[in-house]
């Protein structure tokens, strides 16, 4: 059942078994999935079902350094179906590697392995409409494909990893139909909860205060409530909840908000292969469920142990767009466009300054590539502009093998990268925050290591050469400073309260009844993008949950 | 040896329930309208719209299976004859194959409770007028069971076996997003036979009409069985398939092929080179989150039915072995 907060009478005092805060993808997952088990689910949005600019505004904040970072309200949508409104719907597990302490990884381990997600992986992907839960392209096409590069061999850099994509899937407009028709899920649009109220010892969550921005408001009480509100607004409500522990709920330690990671990313380096550009199989396959997927590179966990770096993958990438000596014309059209696509995806094509000649040369390669330059608007009309599952991105035809490399990588764990409340308020009276990431050098230390073992097994393979300056990875890698739409560890899982903020089964150590789905909870970032993690690990919760409050095992078959 | 008459014994049920039955020590009299491209044993021809005949075949039997298929006529009428019929030949037990459709266009968890909805379309209306004949023959006396089956699946399944393989192979349907989120509720034909044998064993007494929903209870969602098939034919990769054109292609094209098709039947011609038709009532059905809960059957008579791979690859084989 749909309503808006406008149905509830203020004042009203709400009691519901299990208190959902945020219907996103973490959100409407838990909600869909404890649906049918005998639950009466209450799940609080803040958004309508359409953007609109004064929620969007509850965003709003500060930063450190705008170099950095994208302001907080960008790269995030407070909205039904939350960022999946605007997300990319890039789709990959974490590796089983996230999952382990490594002694080279200051703060990592996580207190659960791949294996208990691996059940709820297989879910997520489908949930998030991204077909059968396998991302080794050797088994969905077959051994015989075509590989990334023809005769490329190595043990130590593997290119049959893959990612899929989602639609991508707004979760908000795709399982509508099904929160409308649940039975025993309320979904509230217009509630803002705008903070934990504890009970006087501190142990338990008695209720939540929720309002919309016309100062309707009403309280929830339930035994069980989950913040599903995203990776920097969990820090948030944390911190702002502080009338009886005033450093926020479950911040004895001071650990949330702190370890704020994103990824690191960059598009950088030469990659040459020889030969005839049929040797490399660049751009998208179509798996059988209809999924675009992609080979990357990677190094294999025992070879990433061995060099002592983080987790990282690379795709083959197009120049820089910005520099008009690429000579191709779609480059420069999108670079001409770029005033004309959204904040978060013309971000990586305003680069650097550009001059009247820059402007010119551009034209200039458009008119000089003219048939490239239409039949790739034409696809993407009809690829992209018109179809349900887009084409996710702009791929170049490969004329002269000759790539850079995209570089998308873990970054370590920091205490001092973090989140924090300042004295400005909201319009709900919620003190805003500032976002203060940061990298370490070990983090662009880690991705050179990396690209050294890229380096030597390219020499090695024979089919071809990867250089890359080593003087400039830094700049390359922060050049937009960390990677938008991930926001990870403000609320970190772990088994030690000092060094954590929620435990295996994303329950806050200090309180009995409050739980975290978001990719706060995550200790570490990995190489992937996290929102199937996300799905994954809020699916788990679900059914943990349902364990809890003695509800029947099984979701009505296949609830997801 | 019980002695049972089957109606509409061509049919896709019928014809399986006849060969099981015989198997299974009944003495089976088999009857459809029309007569038969191949022979049935002790097969009769008997219109079901007339009375007298059936009156005739009814007194000689103890129980009569009800699998007729056809036009509004032949299934309200045609109920309704059965039922005078049967109470004029002494009242066998009937065995009435009804449908989910009978409850229209309700969703969620619909259980042999759950009010009907004949406003739903010509078919509901019919079925739920049916199954209003047979409940005026249990108050009159007579011993009735009704099974609402889901999607009749398995060997022999054109509506929905071969007609989405079709379809699918042109990519006329594919994955359809939450188009396709309604649970398909697929039964296989053999788990309907075999109950429809158990409903025979049931002793009733005069005046009861016991109603049975019967679908698998993990069946999948639409999407999820369309991908199945697709994928079983090679009919892959799929296609992503928008509502609107899921509503050009049954509004507009599926009608141009259906006046084809009566066409070319008029004129004698043969209408299997013309494409399959995508009829709206499909796209609904797709589209309707109607879960048939079918435990009541199960619990009553420890039934279990077929799981939905072993019924999938039944579907699959019978499928290939008609290419
Ligand atoms: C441009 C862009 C591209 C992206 N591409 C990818 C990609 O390719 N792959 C990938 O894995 N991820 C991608 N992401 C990230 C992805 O969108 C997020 O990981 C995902 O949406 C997170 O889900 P969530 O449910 O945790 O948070 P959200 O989806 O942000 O949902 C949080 C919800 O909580 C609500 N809310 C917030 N505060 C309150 C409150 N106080 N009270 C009530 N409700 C509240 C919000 O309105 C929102 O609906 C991208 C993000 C962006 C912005």
């Amino acid at each position: 059942m749909i309503k808006n907060i406008v149905e509830i009478p203020s004042g009203t005092m709400l009691d519901v078994d299990v208190c959902i805060v945020g219907a996103g993808a973490a959100g409407i997952a838990t909600a869909l999935s404890l649906s049918g088990r005998g639950l009466n689910i209450l799940l609080l949005e803040s958004g309508l079902e359409h953007f609109n600019q004064q929620t969007q505004n509850l965003y709003q904040g500060s930063l450190t350094d705008a170099n950095l970072h994208s302001p907080p309200d960008k790269y995030r949508h407070r909205r039904f179906g939350g960022s999946t409104a605007i997300w990319g719907g890039r789709c990959m597990p974490f590796d089983p590697i996230d999952f382990e302490q490594r002694d080279h990884i200051p703060f990592s381990g996580w207190p659960i392995v791949y294996n208990d997600l691996h059940p709820y992986f297989v879910l997520a992907n489908r949930f998030l409409e991204a077909g059968t839960y396998e991302y080794d392209a050797d088994k969905v096409f077959g051994a015989e494909a075509k590989p990334l590069f023809k005769g490329f061999k190595s043990d130590r850099l593997f290119t049959n990893n893959m990612e899929r994509f989602s639609c991508p899937t707004n979760v908000g407009l795709r399982y509508h139909r099904r929160l409308q028709d649940a039975k025993d899920i309320q979904l509230i649009l217009g509630a803002n909860v705008t903070g934990i109220r504890l009970d006087a010892n501190a142990t338990t969550v008695s209720h939540l205060n929720v309002a919309s921005l016309e100062q309707h408001t009403f309280n929830v009480k339930a035994k069980k409530i989950v913040l599903a509100t995203g990776g920097i607004e969990v820090a948030r409500l944390l911190l702002a909840s502080n009338d009886v522990c005033p450093s926020g709920i479950s911040n004895k330690h001071d650990v949330v908000g702190r370890y704020y990671q994103c990824h690191i990313a960059g598009n950088l380096g030469k990659l040459t292969i020889f030969g005839n550009p049929n040797s490399v199989r660049h751009g998208y396959e179509v798996s059988p469920e209809g999924i675009y997927c992609r080979r990357r590179l990677a190094l294999d966990a025992a070879t990433q142990r061995k060099a002592k770096v983080g987790n990282l993958v690379a795709r083959l990438h197009f120049p820089k767009i910005v520099d008009p000596s690429h000579k191709i014309g779609v480059l420069s059209g999108l670079f001409l466009a770029k005033n004309f696509i959204s904040y978060e995806y013309g971000k990586r094509l305003k680069d650097g300054q550009a001059t009247l000649s820059t402007y010119l040369h551009h034209f200039k390669n458009i008119l000089f590539d003219p048939i490239d330059t239409y039949l790739f608007l034409y696809r993407w009309l009809t690829k992209r502009t018109l179809a349900q599952r887009k084409f996710p991105s702009v791929i170049l035809n490969n004329k002269n093998n000759q790539f850079t490399l995209e570089i998308h990588s873990e970054q370590i764990p920091n205490p001092d990268s973090r989140i924090t409340l300042i004295t400005e308020k909201d319009t709900l009276g919620m003190p805003k925050v500032n976002i203060d990431w940061r990298y370490l050098p070990e983090d662009i230390q880690s991705v050179e290591k990396t690209l050294d073992v890229f380096v030597e097994e390219f020499q090695k393979s024979g089919v071809g050469v990867f250089e890359f300056n080593k003087a400039q990875l830094e700049e390359d890698l922060t050049r937009f400073g960390a990677y938008g739409g991930h926001h990870i560890g403000t609320a970190r899982m772990g088994n030690d309260p000092t060094t954590s903020v929620v435990d295996q089964h994303c329950k806050v150590h200090d309180l009995d009844n409050l739980y975290i789905a978001s990719s706060a909870v995550f200790p570490t970032s990995s190489q992937a993008n996290p929102t199937l993690t996300i799905v994954a690990l809020s699916l788990r919760l679900a059914d943990h949950l349902a364990q809890t409050v003695g509800a029947k095992a099984q979701a009505q078959h296949l609830t997801i | 040896m019980m002695k049972v008459l089957i109606l509409g014994a061509t049919g896709h049920v019928g014809n399986r329930l006849c060969k099981y039955l015989s198997q299974h020590k009944y003495q089976v009299i088999a009857a459809s309208r029309g007569r038969l491209k191949t022979p049935i044993h002790d097969h009769i021809i008997l219109d079901t719209l007339n009375f007298e005949a059936m009156r005739t075949a009814l007194t000689q039997v103890d129980a009569v299976v009800n699998c007729v298929a056809g036009d509004k006529y032949s299934i309200g009428q045609g109920a309704e004859i059965l039922a005078n019929a049967a109470k004029a030949a002494g009242n066998p037990m009937i065995i009435h194959l009804s449908t989910m459709s009978v409850y229209g266009g309700n969703e969620g968890n619909v259980t042999e409770n759950t009010p009907f909805d004949p406003s739903y379309g010509w078919y509901a209306a019919a079925k739920c007028e049916a199954e209003s004949h047979m409940q005026t023959y249990a108050d009159a006396g007579g011993r009735v069971i009704s099974f609402r089956p889901g999607c009749v699946h398995g060997p022999g399944s054109h509506l929905w076996v071969s007609r989405p393989a079709q379809l699918l192979k042109s990519y006329r349907l594919g994955d359809l997003g939450d188009a396709g989120d309604g649970w398909s509720n697929l039964v296989h034909v053999d788990d309907v036979v075999r109950a429809i044998k158990i409903g025979l064993e049931i002793s009733l007494q005069p005046g009861e009409h016991k109603k049975y929903n019967l679908a698998a209870p993990d069946s999948p969602r639409w999407n999820q069985y369309l991908f199945d098939i697709a994928s079983s034919i090679g009919a892959t990769p799929i296609k992503r398939i928008s509502r609107l054109q899921l509503k050009l292609d049954s509004k507009l094209w599926s009608p141009a092929i259906k006046v084809c098709q009566i066409v070319s039947r008029k004129m004698g011609l043969k209408v299997s080179f013309l494409p399959e038709p995508l009829p709206p009532s499909l796209v609904k059905l797709f589209d309707q989150h109607i879960f048939l809960n079918s435990d009541e059957f199960s619990k009553a008579h420890l039934f279990s039915y077929t799981t939905y791979t072993d019924s999938l690859n039944d579907s699959i084989q019978w499928l290939k072995s008609q290419l």
